[in-house]
């Protein structure tokens, strides 16, 4: 990783902080639906902001308000692509061909498959629709990254707040 | 995967016989770029995706000014054969197995190397070894990829399919049989095209080999980065694993918030009941850190994330009763339908997000 992984865990924790203050002041009564899209989106942003504007996708997610909810694209890609493997060896079979059109077929075919996930992970990356593959790429690696630690620090309060509850009861 | 470790070491016999070939390179008409690749600075951060920026885009500078050069080494055959006598470099076995997917010059039965991978390969002249030895020795230069994966290689014999030229039934031969010669020679474009003969090499398919040999090297990077991507060959099934893990982050992250959610009645739960409980201190953003440092977990595999994660998770269904937020417990155990109830909420989301925004 080009950025350390505990200053950018610094850097998140200290951005989420103040957008949870922001949000304390804005409602009082809010359901638990409404805490979590709260607290992911405060989280979210602080991902983002902690980059500073470097990699395409924090920009993308801070300009755009919500993300939906995963998308389960890759069971309906992964139909597809067998689909179009069995097609391709139906025409392997039929047609006489030598070793140079096999090849064709294998590589048409592998190609068919990587644009598919490409495709997918467009989809996830915010932003990412607008990318050519080498961007996409990096915009990947980053994002990997700022996830873990995104995880990391959730992962790690949400135990701390687990324990801090204990002793109450 | 002792190809592999061969290929690597033999990556570090280059290094170390660097000095006594950089004389020799000097009778080449190529030299001053080779000087520069060698002068090319090396990157210390082994994982460090945005230094190895730096060298393919140097590389994509001299690809772009040296297409003429190229074509004239490419396109007179007799020259190469000239180059042929003039330079035999020690028995580095690393050069050697690199060679062994440029048969294009044939005849030269050099065949020092007892390791080839592709027994009808006997062409291992000496013009091959120091094209091989240029690109292996920036190859040392970029640290960053010092691990030859056969996915990629094999992903990489897939997509120069398209990019062959039928000239040599031995070049098709060679391509397959090839592996880890491939790698080193992939971050080298245009390296890599004066040592092809009869490939295309009009600008196009230059740039675009450049493009794709950057590719190549990102999703090596990826592959590093995603526990479990190592041993896995081939593009499709690589972005399949790092689509799995992308999804598998992002659905921890909704997860963890929505627990978080539930953990707490308020929004600004770390400052007031983590803290009070846990420190005893007064609350400000300094303690977090150093509250949460002690806490943080290490990075573990994949499936270490999801067993932690799930284990996370039964352990907070656990604690909801006790709390005596049972209204809580049926929306936690169903969290995708929950999710799916969120758009109701959407406006005052907005209304956060643009004021967080400003804020941040």
């Amino acid at each position: 990783m080009h950025l350390p992984h505990s200053t950018l865990k610094q850097e998140f924790v200290k951005k989420w902080i103040m957008g949870l203050q922001r949000c304390k002041f804005s409602n009082k009564n809010m359901s638990i639906f409404e805490r979590k899209k709260a607290i992911k989106l405060s989280a979210d942003t602080a991902m983002a902001s902690a980059r500073k504007g470097l990699t395409c996708w924090s920009r993308a997610l801070i300009s755009t308000p919500d993300r939906s909810a995963v998308p389960t694209t890759t069971r309906r890609a992964s139909l597809a692509c067998k689909k179009i493997v069995k097609r391709s060896r139906r025409i392997r079979r039929t047609a006489k061909c030598g070793a140079a059109r096999k090849r064709q077929i294998t590589r048409s075919v592998a190609q068919c498959l990587v644009r598919k996930r490409t495709q997918i992970l467009k989809s996830l990356i915010p932003g990412g629709e607008f990318m050519n593959e080498v961007c996409l790429i990096e915009e990947t690696l980053d994002y990997i990254t700022s996830l873990r630690v995104q995880v990391d620090v959730m992962r790690s309060l949400a135990s701390a707040s687990v324990r801090a509850s204990e002793p109450h009861n | 995967m002792e190809s592999n470790a061969g290929a690597t070491e033999t990556r570090s016999n280059v290094t170390v016989s660097d000095g006594g070939e950089v004389a020799a390179f000097e009778s080449l008409q190529f030299t001053d770029e080779i000087h520069r690749l060698i002068s090319a600075p090396a990157t210390d951060n082994a994982s460090s995706f945005t230094a190895l920026l730096e060298l393919p885009a140097t590389q994509v500078v001299e690809l772009l000014h040296s297409p003429e050069s190229v074509k004239l080494i490419v396109a007179s055959a007799p020259n190469v054969e000239d180059f042929k006598g003039s330079f035999h470099f020690p028995s580095n076995t690393g050069l050697i197995q690199k060679d062994a997917r440029f048969s294009v010059f044939s005849g030269e039965g050099n065949n020092k190397n007892d390791k080839s991978n592709s027994p009808e390969m006997t062409s291992k002249n000496s013009s091959a070894n120091l094209e091989k030895a240029v690109k292996s020795e920036p190859a040392e230069t970029a640290s960053s990829l010092p691990l030859v994966s056969d996915p990629t290689v094999e992903n990489r014999n897939i997509k120069r399919k398209d990019r062959e030229k039928k000239v040599k039934g031995s070049t098709k031969k060679s391509k397959p049989a090839t592996n880890e010669s491939l790698e080193d020679a992939e971050k080298l474009p245009y390296v890599h095209v004066r040592a092809r003969r009869g490939q295309a090499t009009d600008s196009h398919s230059l740039a675009e080999r450049a493009r794709r040999e950057k590719i190549n090297a990102r999703m090596k990077l990826l592959q590093e980065l995603v526990p479990g991507c190592n041993k896995i060959s081939g593009t499709a099934l690589v972005l399949d694993e790092i689509i799995n893990h992308v999804q598998s982050l992002q659905r921890q992250v909704e997860f963890l918030s929505m627990s978080l959610a539930a953990v707490n009645p308020r929004i600004d739960f770390n400052l007031d009941s983590s803290f009070t409980s846990e420190s005893g201190s007064t609350m400000d953003g300094g303690n977090f850190p150093s509250l949460v440092t002690p806490l943080m977990w290490p990075d573990v595999q994949v499936n270490g994330y999801r067993q932690q994660f799930q284990h996370q998770w039964h352990f907070d269904t656990l604690k909801q009763p006790i709390w005596g937020r049972e209204e809580v417990c049926n929306n936690y155990v169903t969290p995708e339908n929950s999710l799916l109830s969120y758009d109701s909420s959407a406006n005052s989301a907005t209304l956060h997000a643009n004021q967080l925004k400003m804020e941040l």
